[in-house]
């Protein structure tokens, strides 16, 4: 049977090859006939496999462009209720690499940057945490969790915040009223509020979206978006990008793929084979950001301390400004 | 005038009516003459407080609440906090009035008027707080335009709504007599003032007729009892604020009840000071006797004792369950952390201090002793909610201190003086009430005499921070993998190696000239489909080439797996049908050839075989989160609002009856 395979294949493999030369040949032919006016636009072939191995001449459009919106044309930020709209056919999903993790805050800088966003607030930042005495500590890179059932958009008096149905969860800093109530409701400390009135000099210009949060006004509430526009162009987040230890995975659930700054995974397999988890999810916030737990890890973790547990080391003042002043 | 109502139990003279009743008018009427000098010197003062939180307000107003002390982690602080004390203050009020009116405590009738309107008062000040809270005050407007039922504001809107619009019209309905009374129907009109002329035509033409006190009675009995509900409701959706959220020190099933009782425990302390200032300031010694005083008194040592007993029960679970995050807040808030020794001080001097005083009998000093006990509880509660709202946003889930942020909180001098301007507002309206209408019920109390003897009713008439990424020094952007230094020798030798080898590879495919082409196809394979790619240069299959196949996902290419090319110069992989792909399951698939780092040649194209995508959800459920309500929670909503509404519009058409059966 198998020689009959290769026999059969041999045999398509010439057909095809003389096919190719046929085609080849053919072209050759044509392009001397023709006179160089130009021709009217023929339907463009190109070369498939058919599934026996067969070479064949198809038409383009039946080869590219897959029916799903696997490209994503385009990149403008949405305004207004279409913002309110997620990007079609998808389920945005994070995952993030405890084991990979140095704790050198690259993402919380690449994140400011691209956003704008003052340094006395972090839309991505970093915790560095110790479960027990006994247990080694480890960082803790925090976005929004961009909950299922996120307890900040139950709360919201005006639906200022909205979960969209990518999974994604925006603020319309438009329609906010500043109460806040959204900040006390999120048992992560996600949100940060405009107290005074924002430095919008380098986006003057921009068109106000909830995709993108700027321009910022006072009085408002603003947090980690996910990068929604930058997904939509098709690119991944700045914090993702910007991790040179490749710990932030960012992609589609449905797709099941999800992709840091080196390579594309799939989401399953990651999920199971690094028994994933979620932070606090027994508070049934279904939150849509994934923690691989700091096993085996790449890097020394940060330096264990002596207390009960949790908060360690409060910072001298001023060590962030050190920091701001690096980025 | 003594001798005639010290004799009004007995069975021997018979009362004059009329003089007792103008007797009381007479002596109730006091306060409404005009203000002394001292009154002039205590309004100015008070208005001056009032222009000064104006002033602080517009200060915030202009530069954002950053003004405040209020910063991330501690976003909210003592605006909250007097939202939540005068929502608290105002529940003695109607509450008390309408407790005493429904039980038929005949010693109620001189502090019901008191106490309806330190309600309305209070609510005038106390709701505003949330908008002085406000970053947007501007866009207040958005919470009727894109109002969202599933939000606990939604609920105290609705509910304090309620309660200011109920507690205006059981503060009304119970002013008609006295209306009447002050404005009695005169042969010519040009002989009544103004106020009487605005009281003529608020007091609906009562005229006393038992037709329209049967209506009148119909009316407030009504009020009294639906405004009980009402009133426990605002206090237990102010709760809710905190209540629905997740966090330690608020997440909690009592605060409903917890805050009711804290409410009315302020608000009895409340109207305890009131009556004593009033009593003082305009003499009605008479009429608030040590009768109101005693019981008002048993009243506030049982809610004191309450508010002890839910303040155990409370705290006492939090910390021997002692949940992390409990455990924390506990510690911020009654052990070492910042706020033990506010804590411990107000439970000694804001709880145990008022309930020791007030227990220990000394007969004498009754009243003295209840107002320092009442202000002591005043300013207690006051405190106990600021320690309810400023600690547990110290101890959110996630310690602030793991990312180098120490939350502290430190009221500014804006917050200060709107503060003050607020309780300036409430003691000022308090002030002007007391100077246009009767500060107690004249018909009640002329009621009360007449009918059931002035003892009965307790009247004397003798009378009567940032940032995270902090200290810890900056930790090396190491290479992915730890390198110890022996082994980077072992690595710059095999990088030479490896080089070497790239070099050569470099070198193979440049030997025949023209580039390597790909065609992507697929086929059935052993063990199910699989993805194939012909490799040919000038047309001719070329063996061994590694050809690594990828599927285009949204934001980047996951990778097959890489197969080498017969000698047929096709190389196939199996083709991953549990990949979800489009809606027939195709799939963006990419071959390509790459020389050391460098793709040297690809190929694309859509091959059917995947997972069909799994559809997602387009509409939104009816959810809390949802733009959708969920049918049960509306439909409670609009049960209750309906049961209460109806029952006003039943009260207001009593009222049009009144009016309609008045001698024009």
């Amino acid at each position: 049977m198998n020689e009959t395979r290769r026999e059969f294949l041999g045999g398509s493999l010439i057909a095809c090859g003389a096919l190719g030369a046929g085609l080849l040949a053919a072209k050759t032919v044509r392009k001397l006939q023709e006179p160089p006016t130009p021709v009217p636009p023929a339907p463009t072939l190109v070369p498939a496999l058919t599934a026996d191995g067969k070479l064949v001449q198809v038409e383009a459009t039946a080869m590219a462009a897959p029916a799903h919106p696997t490209h994503m044309t385009h990149s403008a930020a949405l305004t207004g209720a279409a913002a309110r709209q997620g990007i079609p056919g998808r389920k945005w999903v994070m995952v993030i690499d405890l084991a990979k993790c140095s704790g050198c805050s690259n993402c919380t800088i690449a994140c400011n940057k691209m956003h704008g966003t003052p340094t006395d607030r972090q839309w991505m930042r970093v915790f560095r945490m110790q479960d027990g005495p006994q247990q080694a500590p480890y960082w803790f890179p925090k976005p929004c969790f961009h909950c299922d059932n996120p307890p900040c958009t139950k709360v919201c008096p005006v639906g200022a915040t909205f979960k969209r149905d990518d999974g994604i969860v925006l603020i319309d800093n438009e329609r906010c009223i500043g109460c806040r109530f959204c900040m006390a409701a999120c048992p992560y400390s996600t949100r940060y509020f405009n107290w005074g009135r924002p430095d919008n000099a380098k986006m003057k210009d921009a068109t106000y979206s909830p995709e993108t949060g700027v321009p910022r006004r006072v009085g408002t509430v603003e947090k980690c978006d996910f990068c929604p526009e930058m997904a939509r162009a098709g690119t991944l987040p700045a914090c993702v990008t910007s991790c040179d230890m490749a710990a932030i995975y960012f992609g589609d659930q449905l797709e099941d793929a999800v992709s840091n700054s080196e390579e594309t995974v799939r989401l399953a397999q990651l999920l199971e084979e690094r028994a994933a988890y979620r932070y606090l999810a027994e508070l049934g916030t279904e939150p849509r950001v994934y923690y691989l737990p700091p096993k085996n890890r790449d890097f020394p973790g940060p330096v264990p301390k002596k207390s009960r547990g949790h908060p360690i080391a409060p910072p001298a003042p001023g060590a962030h400004d050190h920091h701001a002043a690096t980025t | 005038m003594k001798t005639e109502l010290g004799h009004a139990n007995g069975t021997a003279p018979a009362i004059d009516h009329d003089r007792l009743r103008s007797d009381i008018m007479v002596q109730l009427r006091r306060s409404l003459a005009a203000p002394s000098h001292g009154e002039w010197l205590w309004i100015g003062s008070l208005a001056a407080v009032m222009l000064a939180g104006v002033f602080a307000y517009t200060w915030q107003c202009m530069n954002g609440l950053k003004v405040t002390g209020m910063r991330e982690y501690i976003f909210w602080g003592v605006y909250m906090t007097n939202f939540v004390f005068f929502i608290g203050v105002s529940h003695a009020g109607t509450l008390i009035s309408a407790i005493l009116r429904v039980t038929g405590a005949e010693w109620r009738r001189s502090i019901t008027r008191m106490a309806e309107a330190i309600t309305v008062f209070a609510l005038a000040v106390g709701a505003p707080m949330v908008i002085i809270d406000m970053g947007r005050p501007d866009r207040i407007l958005n919470v009727v335009l894109h109002g969202r039922i599933n939000s606990p504001i939604l609920w105290d809107v609705c509910s304090i709504a309620t309660y200011m619009s109920g507690s205006l019209l059981y503060l009304y309905v119970a002013m008609i007599p006295d209306f009447a009374l002050l404005a009695p129907r005169r042969a010519m009109w040009e002989r009544l003032t103004l106020r009487e002329r605005v009281f003529r035509f608020l007091s609906l033409g009562f005229e006393d007729t038992p037709e329209q006190r049967k209506l009148l009675e119909k009316a407030l009995a009504t009020m009294a009892v639906i405004i009980i509900p009402v009133a426990i409701s605002v206090h237990t959706v102010v709760s809710w604020i905190f209540g629905m959220t997740l966090r330690p020190g608020w997440h909690s099933t009592i605060f409903g009840p917890y805050f009711v009782i804290g409410a009315i425990f302020s608000g009895t302390a409340g109207i305890i000071t009131a009556m004593v200032v009033f009593r003082k300031v305009y003499h009605l010694e008479n009429f608030l006797t040590e009768r109101q005083f005693q019981n008002l008194g048993r009243l506030l040592i049982a809610l004191n004792l309450l508010y002890i007993y839910f303040t155990l029960a409370e705290y006492l679970t939090a910390w021997y369950g002692s949940e992390e995050a409990d455990h924390r807040l506990i510690d911020t808030l009654m052990g070492k952390g910042p706020y033990g020794t506010s804590f411990w001080a107000w439970a000694v001097f804001g709880l145990f201090l008022p309930a020791i005083m007030m227990l220990v009998p000394h007969r004498r000093s009754l009243i003295p002793r209840l107002l320092i006990a009442s202000i002591l509880i005043n300013i207690g509660m006051w405190a106990k909610r600021y320690l309810i709202i400023v600690p547990t946003l110290m101890t959110p889930y996630i310690p602030p201190e793991a990312a180098g942020v120490t939350p502290s909180y430190l009221p500014t001098w804006v917050e200060w003086t709107v503060t003050l301007g607020g309780f300036a507002t409430f003691l000022m309206l308090f002030t002007v009430f007391a100077k246009v209408f009767p500060i107690i019920s004249i018909w009640e109390t002329v009621e009360g005499v007449t009918e059931l003897g002035a003892k009965n009713i307790g009247v004397d008439l003798e009378l009567p921070t940032m940032t995270a990424r902090p200290p810890w020094p900056r930790p090396p952007i190491r290479p992915r993998r730890f390198v110890p230094a022996p082994a980077a020798v072992v690595g710059i030798v095999v990088l030479f190696v490896a080089l070497g080898i790239v070099a050569a590879a470099g070198a193979e495919p440049s030997q025949p000239g023209s580039p390597l082409q790909l065609v992507i196809g697929s086929r059935a394979g052993d063990d199910g489909p699989q993805l194939t790619a012909l490799v040919r240069r000038d047309g001719q299959p070329v063996a061994d080439v590694p050809v690594e196949f990828l599927v285009r996902r949204a934001l980047g290419q996951l990778r097959l797996g890489t197969q080498p090319t017969g000698s047929n110069g096709i190389a196939a992989i199996d083709l991953p049908t549990t990949l979800p792909g489009g809606p027939q399951g195709e799939l963006a698939i990419v071959a390509q050839i790459k020389t050391g780092k460098e793709v040297t040649a690809t190929a694309e194209a859509s091959v059917p075989g995947g997972a069909s995508k799994a559809a997602r959800n387009e509409s939104f459920p009816r959810a809390l989160w949802s733009p959708r309500a969920p049918v049960a929670l509306v439909a409670t909503i609009v049960l209750l609002l309906s049961i209460v509404w109806s029952t006003y519009s039943f009260v207001i058409v009593q009222l049009i009856k009144i009016r309609k059966t008045s001698k024009p």
